[in-house]
């Protein structure tokens, strides 16, 4: 076959029996806590992404390494960060999960001017709530974010857990030639009417891994985010049993993974607290099955010689609340709103009795899959009750009054799973399929499946225009984003 | 395992290439997105018209298509290899059928968009399908049907 390369680099990425990344070179470098001001340089740089013996990749970062810094700050702390661009485009930085004023929020043009090439702009603003979130542009952004642009802000509880290390794992997965450079086809029509650009690299903190070393008894907070385009990870933790503590960075009633795999989709993150108990010299693989019949090793927990203890720390895990308003669901005002559109679309759209029950109808949809090249062509392949969005700056889909609670009860009449993003809120989910959710757990990115109906409730008390969209950043921008007006 | 899981395909499809040698049957190699049930309908299609029908998965198809000689606006959502050529999109088996026959010098044929009606795809055809040559040059018209 002729794409051997490509397959060389996948075997290469996903079997990685040869880097010996180390247990250091899974942590990102930090810049830690305190309200004096910092900086981020957006600039070209190289990175060694798939390890030693293959060529470096051209990236895009921010302050020279993928992934960015890991920001630290305690709750209740001010951000304050100017951000320089060196880059050979405008771009935005997004603050991704926090609840912050809507000028801060980083989306070009609906919330600020784009940071010109050669620009600044600082941002400054509270952290309310403590929890794993992260930043990343808004502008262009499978291409930017597909470059390498993203890091980790960490907002520390004021008395945190008590555990014997602390790890934050940014996943992402890269579309890689096979001399490691970046795929530089961003934009096509295939990725972005279909699952979005699934790449064929998979890195933890911007490294191929291999092994993680961990001690018998230790106690490990693990915070996953997925910073990848389009990648959905399914991670099964062979031999252990992680506790999710919180999703999304917010607090949630400590439990088991759920049939033993954790679905993460793009922007989703969870903490987890696990208790290293395998024996001395163990080694565990942790699988990502998300796409059943790609499922591959991600990376081997090998334990070392030594024992921190040889029983269960017994130290409490819950978090403490948030700063969320609880929602008033028996008074909530009910929105309804149906995605549509993507490869297949059509077919989900008559099983599902077409889109007619929201009184949207099927949009410019009446010409049929005979016009889905026209689409394709014109790059509106997604819709959100029946409009396809060009740009980031559009009518709002909603206009919600400030202090109300509401409820949006979302169908997703696609074919494919959509990671559905609220900017500038947290909210709850109450419903999936018609059935309570047994957490309600508090999220700003929820995953939902193909046909799956959910319902989330919030207190719109954040002001001014936030976008909702698709997570999943070849579909945001084929046209599955939308504006919710707080006024 | 996964080098293990690899092997074994590689394996079968090299036994099923004698065995569809022996029924002189033609085989496609599909690749396809893993969630894509159109390409699986148009794989039985292939399958139901004598071909030796194997699929793979792959997220890779943009740059697999592009590395194919098929320019951006003319994919389709899957690629076939087929007896030397690459055959793109929900394709109808005449136009492979003359496309085997008549051997012509170009990499492979495409339809792009995946229009209602063409194979695999359901629905009702909505107008004549414009099957485009995969070359070298600016992309020519191999058949309407």
């Amino acid at each position: 076959m002729t794409h051997d390369g490509l397959k060389a680099i996948d075997r290469r990425a996903f079997l990685s029996g040869t880097t010996g990344a180390l247990a250091a070179s899974l942590l990102p470098g930090s810049a830690t806590s305190g309200d004096a001001k910092r900086r981020l340089v957006l600039a070209e740089t190289q990175a060694s992404l798939v390890g030693s013996g293959h060529p470096k990749t051209r990236v895009w970062s921010y302050n020279g390494t993928v992934p960015g810094p890991e920001l630290r700050f305690k709750q209740g702390e001010r951000l304050q960060i100017e951000v320089e661009n060196r880059l050979p485009q405008e771009t935005t930085v997004h603050w991704h999960g926090i609840r912050l004023p809507n000028a801060m929020d980083g989306v070009p043009h609906l919330t600020q001017q784009p940071i010109a090439r050669g620009g600044k702009f600082v941002y400054a603003f509270d952290l309310p709530d403590a929890g794993t979130y992260w930043y990343h542009p808004h502008m262009l952004s499978s291409e930017q974010v597909g470059r390498g642009l993203y890091g980790p802000l960490i907002v520390e509880e004021r008395e945190p857990i008590r555990v014997d290390r602390e790890l934050t794992w940014v996943l992402d997965d890269w579309r890689l030639r096979p001399d490691a450079q970046i795929d530089d086809g961003f934009g096509n029509m295939m990725d972005a009417s279909h699952a979005g650009r699934i790449g064929n690299t998979v890195t933890i903190n911007g490294r191929v891994p291999d092994t993680v070393a961990v001690r018998r008894g230790e106690r490990i907070r693990l915070r996953l985010i997925n910073a990848a385009n389009a990648r959905i990870f399914g991670l099964e933790f062979a031999g252990h049993e992680p506790i999710v503590i919180a999703y999304d960075g917010q607090p949630v009633d400590p439990h088991r993974l759920k049939q033993r795999r954790l679905d993460l989709g793009p922007a989703m993150r969870a903490d987890l607290v696990i208790d290293m108990m395998g024996k001395p010299g163990e080694r565990f693989t942790l699988t990502d099955s998300f796409y059943r019949r790609q499922a591959y090793k991600l990376v081997d927990l090998v334990y070392g010689s030594e024992s921190l203890r040889e029983t269960r720390l017994d130290a409490t895990f819950a978090l403490a609340a948030n700063t969320m308003p609880e929602p008033d669901i028996g008074n909530a005002v009910r929105h309804d709103i149906v995605f549509q559109g993507g490869m297949m679309g059509m077919m989900v759209e008559r099983q599902m009795g077409g889109g007619s029950g929201s009184g949207m109808g099927m949009g410019g949809m009446g010409g049929g899959m005979g016009s889905m090249r026209d689409m394709m062509h014109s790059g509106r392949i997604w819709r959100i009750n029946g409009v396809a969005a060009e740009g980031h700056v559009m009518k709002p889909m909603l206009t919600l009054e400030r202090g109300k609670s509401y409820v949006l009860a979302m169908t997703n009449m696609t074919a494919w799973p959509h990671p559905i993003h609220l900017h500038g809120h947290s909210f709850r989910v109450i419903s999936r399929n018609g059935a309570p959710t047994r957490d309600r757990e508090w999220l700003d990115t929820v995953l939902m499946s193909s046909r799956e109906r959910v319902e989330i409730a919030f207190v719109a008390d954040n002001p001014g225009d936030w976008m909702f969209h698709c997570h999943i950043l070849e579909h945001q921008a084929a046209g599955m984003m939308g504006v919710i007006r707080v006024a | 395992m996964h080098k293990l899981i690899m092997a074994i395909s590689m394996m079968l499809s090299l036994a099923g290439s004698s065995a569809a040698r022996a029924q002189g049957q033609t085989e496609a190699l599909i690749y396809k997105n893993p969630s894509c049930s159109c390409c699986d309908a148009y794989a039985d299609y292939l399958q139901q018209n004598g071909f030796k029908v194997t699929v793979r998965e792959t997220h890779q198809l943009a740059p697999m298509s592009r590395k194919a000689g098929i320019a951006r606006d003319f994919e389709g959502c899957h690629l076939a290899h087929i007896d030397g050529y690459v055959v793109s999109g929900h394709v109808p088996v005449s136009a492979i059928r003359r496309l085997l026959g008549e051997r012509p010098a170009i990499k492979g044929i495409t339809l792009p968009g995946m229009p209602l009606g063409s194979p695999g795809m359901g629905g009702a055809k909505q107008e004549p399908f414009t099957i485009y040559e995969i070359g070298d040059g600016a992309p020519k018209v191999f058949a309407k049907e």
